[in-house]
C-alpha cells in the first residue's frame, strides 16, 4: 500500500472516532489533531489499538510517545517505518 | 459602549499574547535576539546548578529533627554526588542500546529499583558517619524529586530519541531552577524541544504568552485570597480587617470532617464545593508561575490548569487540573500498562490501564512526597498519613474509567442537533463533575479522620 492509501484508510478510521461536535473534513498531514480539537487525547489509544490491528504495531517493545500520534503525518512515520522494516 | 465593543475590548485585553503588532515589535528587541536557543539553554544550565546547591541547603535545614549531627559539609558532599547521579543516569539514556536486555525493556522500574537501593543505603548508613551520613540523607531526600524527571529522560531514551543529546540538555528540566514540586512541569527532553522557540518570531510570542500566564498567576493568588476571606472567612487573611465581616464564613471541610465544628449539612456541601474552587485557584496559581518561566525561556509548553471547573466530564477534568501529574501518570504508568496486557479483551485492558496510573501511580508518587520521612525510614508514618488516599485514588481510577467508556461511546457519533445549544444540560454535566471531585476529595483533606472515618463521613451527606 502506498502512503496515500495508507492515509485514505487512517481518515477513514480517524473519522470513525472524531469527536461528536467536531467532524473530520479535511485535515492537514502536520496539523496537530488534538490541538484542533478533531480528537481528544482519549482517541490516541484508539489509535493504538488501530496500529496494533491493522498493522500489527508491538508498542509494548518500544515505549509510546503521545507526540507521535499527534498528527496525521506522524501517524503515518510510524505506519512507514513498520511496514518497511 | 455596545456589549461587541465591551466584548471586543475584553478580547484584546486578555488575548494580548497574540497581538500581532506587540509580537512583532518585542521580536525585534536585542535581548529576544540575543536569547538564542542555545544561549537560554545554558542560563537554565546554570541556573539549574545554582537552584540545586540552593535546594539542598534548604533542604538541609527542613529536616536537622531526623538527625542529631547536621554539618554545614553535607550539601558540599551531597551535590556532587547528586549530580554524578543524574550524570550517571544520562550516560545510560545516551547509551540506551547497551543496557541490559531487562533493564532497556523495564527502565523505569530499573530506575525505581536504584531509587530504593540508594534509600536503602540511607537507612543502613550509622549515625556515627556524621557528615557523611548528614549527605546520604540528604541525597535520599532530594531522590524523589528528581526520580520522576529521570524517569523522562529514559523514556527518551527508550523512544530512540535521547542519543547525541548533550547533559545540559536535560539538566536544566531535571533540576529546574525554579523548583516546583515532585511533578515534572514541562514533562521531558521530548516535549521541551518540540515545544521550544527556534526564531526571534516564535520567541516573542511564547515570551508574551509567558507574562500572561505570570499575570494570571498574581490573579489567582488574589482571587484565592478574596475567597478565603469571603467564603471560608479566615482570620488570618491579610484582608479579614477589611471584609472579614462580610464572609459567609462556611468552615472549611477538614474542621468538619474532624468534628471541630458542626454545622449544617447543607453547610457541610457547601464547604466542600467551596474546597473544590479553593484547590483549583491554587493549583492554577501555582501552575501558571512554572509554565509562565518555561514559556519566557522559551518553551511554549501546554498551561498546567486549563479551565477545569469548565468540563463536563470526569476525564476532562482530569486533563485539565493538573495536566502534568496527568501525563507523567499516563506516559508512565497507562500507557506501558496499555500496550502490554490484555490487549484482546478492550474493556479490562482500559480499566488495568486506569487503575495503574489513577490508583497505582498516584498512590505511589504521594507515598515518595513522603520524602524526610522515608529516608529516615519511617514508613509506618506515611501510611498512617496516606491511607486515606487509597479511597480517593480508588474513587478516581473508577470515575475516569467510567467517564473514559461513556466518552468512547459517544465518539464518532454525529452530535444530536441541539446539543450546541442545551445549555442547562451543559450545566447539568458541569455540576456532575463538581460533584464528583467534591466528594472523592473527602479522602484527600488533611487530618487525622481515618479512611472508614471518611467512608462515614460520606454517608452523613446523604443523611446516612
Amino acid at each position: 500500500m502506498s502512503r496515500q492509501q495508507h492515509r485514505e484508510e487512517l481518515i477513514k478510521f480517524l473519522r470513525s472516532i472524531q469527536r461528536r461536535d467536531s467532524a473530520i473534513k479535511e485535515v492537514d498531514d502536520s496539523q496537530s489533531l488534538v490541538e484542533s480539537g478533531l480528537i481528544d487525547s482519549l482517541a490516541a489509544l484508539q489509535i493504538v489499538s488501530y496500529l496494533e490491528e491493522a498493522y500489527k504495531i508491538d508498542f509494548g517493545d518500544n515505549a509510546i510517545d503521545p507526540g507521535d500520534l499527534r498528527t496525521v503525518g506522524t501517524i503515518l512515520d510510524i505506519i512507514e517505518r513498520v511496514t518497511t522494516s | 459602549m455596545t456589549l461587541t465593543t465591551l466584548r471586543d475590548t475584553y478580547r484584546a485585553i486578555s488575548q494580548f499574547h497574540e497581538n500581532e503588532k506587540l509580537a512583532a515589535w518585542l521580536q525585534s528587541k536585542r535581548a529576544i535576539v540575543w536569547l538564542t536557543p542555545g544561549r537560554r539553554r545554558q542560563i537554565l544550565f546554570f541556573g539549574a546548578l545554582l537552584g540545586g546547591a540552593i535546594a539542598l541547603f534548604r533542604r538541609q535545614s527542613q529536616w536537622r529533627d531526623h538527625l542529631s549531627a547536621t554539618s554545614w559539609l553535607a550539601p558540599p558532599l551531597a551535590l556532587p554526588i547528586l549530580l554524578a547521579l543524574v550524570y550517571l543516569l544520562y550516560l545510560a539514556a545516551t547509551h540506551f542500546s547497551r543496557l541490559p536486555a531487562a533493564v532497556r525493556r523495564r527502565p523505569q522500574i530499573a530506575l525505581h529499583l536504584f531509587f530504593w537501593l540508594i534509600i536503602v543505603l540511607a537507612w543502613i548508613t550509622p549515625k556515627e558517619a556524621g557528615a557523611w551520613k548528614t549527605a546520604i540523607f540528604l541525597i535520599a531526600v532530594s531522590l524523589p524529586y528528581l526520580v520522576w524527571r529521570c524517569g523522562y529522560m529514559l523514556l527518551s531514551a527508550q523512544r530512540g530519541k535521547a542519543a547525541g543529546t548533550a547533559f545540559r540538555d536535560h539538566l536544566f528540566y531535571i533540576w529546574p531552577m525554579w523548583g516546583g514540586t515532585n511533578t515534572p512541569q514541562g514533562k521531558g527532553a521530548d516535549y521541551l524541544t518540540q515545544c521550544e522557540a527556534q526564531s526571534p518570531d516564535a520567541y516573542a510570542r511564547s515570551v508574551l504568552a509567558g507574562i500572561k500566564l505570570l499575570i494570571l498567576a498574581r490573579l489567582w493568588d488574589l482571587a484565592q485570597l478574596l475567597f478565603e476571606t469571603l467564603v471560608f472567612a479566615n482570620p488570618k487573611s491579610p484582608l479579614a480587617s477589611l471584609l472579614g465581616e462580610y464572609g459567609l464564613g462556611i468552615p472549611r471541610a477538614r474542621r468538619i470532617l474532624s468534628g471541630d465544628v458542626s454545622v449544617s449539612l447543607l453547610t457541610t456541601w457547601l464547604s466542600l464545593y467551596a474546597e473544590l474552587i479553593w484547590e483549583t485557584l491554587d493549583i492554577a496559581a501555582r501552575g501558571h508561575v512554572w509554565i509562565g518561566l518555561l514559556r519566557l525561556f522559551g518553551f511554549n509548553v501546554f498551561r498546567n490548569t486549563y479551565k477545569p471547573l469548565l468540563a463536563k466530564s470526569i476525564v476532562d477534568f482530569w486533563n485539565r487540573y493538573y495536566y502534568y501529574f496527568k501525563e507523567m501518570l499516563v506516559e508512565l504508568f497507562f500507557f506501558p500498562t496499555y500496550v502490554r496486557y490484555f490487549r484482546t479483551r478492550p474493556k479490562l485492558r482500559m480499566f488495568t490501564a486506569v487503575f495503574a496510573a489513577a490508583f497505582l501511580g498516584n498512590m505511589y508518587y504521594h507515598f515518595l512526597q513522603g520524602r524526610t520521612v522515608i529516608a529516615a525510614g519511617e514508613l509506618a508514618k506515611i501510611w498512617a498519613s496516606l491511607s486515606p488516599r487509597l479511597g480517593y485514588c480508588f474513587l478516581l481510577a473508577l470515575g475516569i474509567y467510567v467517564s473514559m467508556l461513556r466518552q468512547q461511546r459517544k465518539r464518532g457519533e454525529a452530535a444530536p442537533p441541539n446539543a450546541g445549544a442545551a445549555l442547562p444540560r451543559r450545566l447539568i454535566q458541569i455540576a456532575g463533575v463538581w460533584t464528583f471531585f467534591s466528594l472523592i476529595h473527602i479522602w484527600n483533606l488533611k487530618g487525622p479522620a481515618t479512611l472508614f472515618d471518611r467512608v462515614g463521613f460520606f454517608f452523613s451527606l446523604f443523611g446516612l
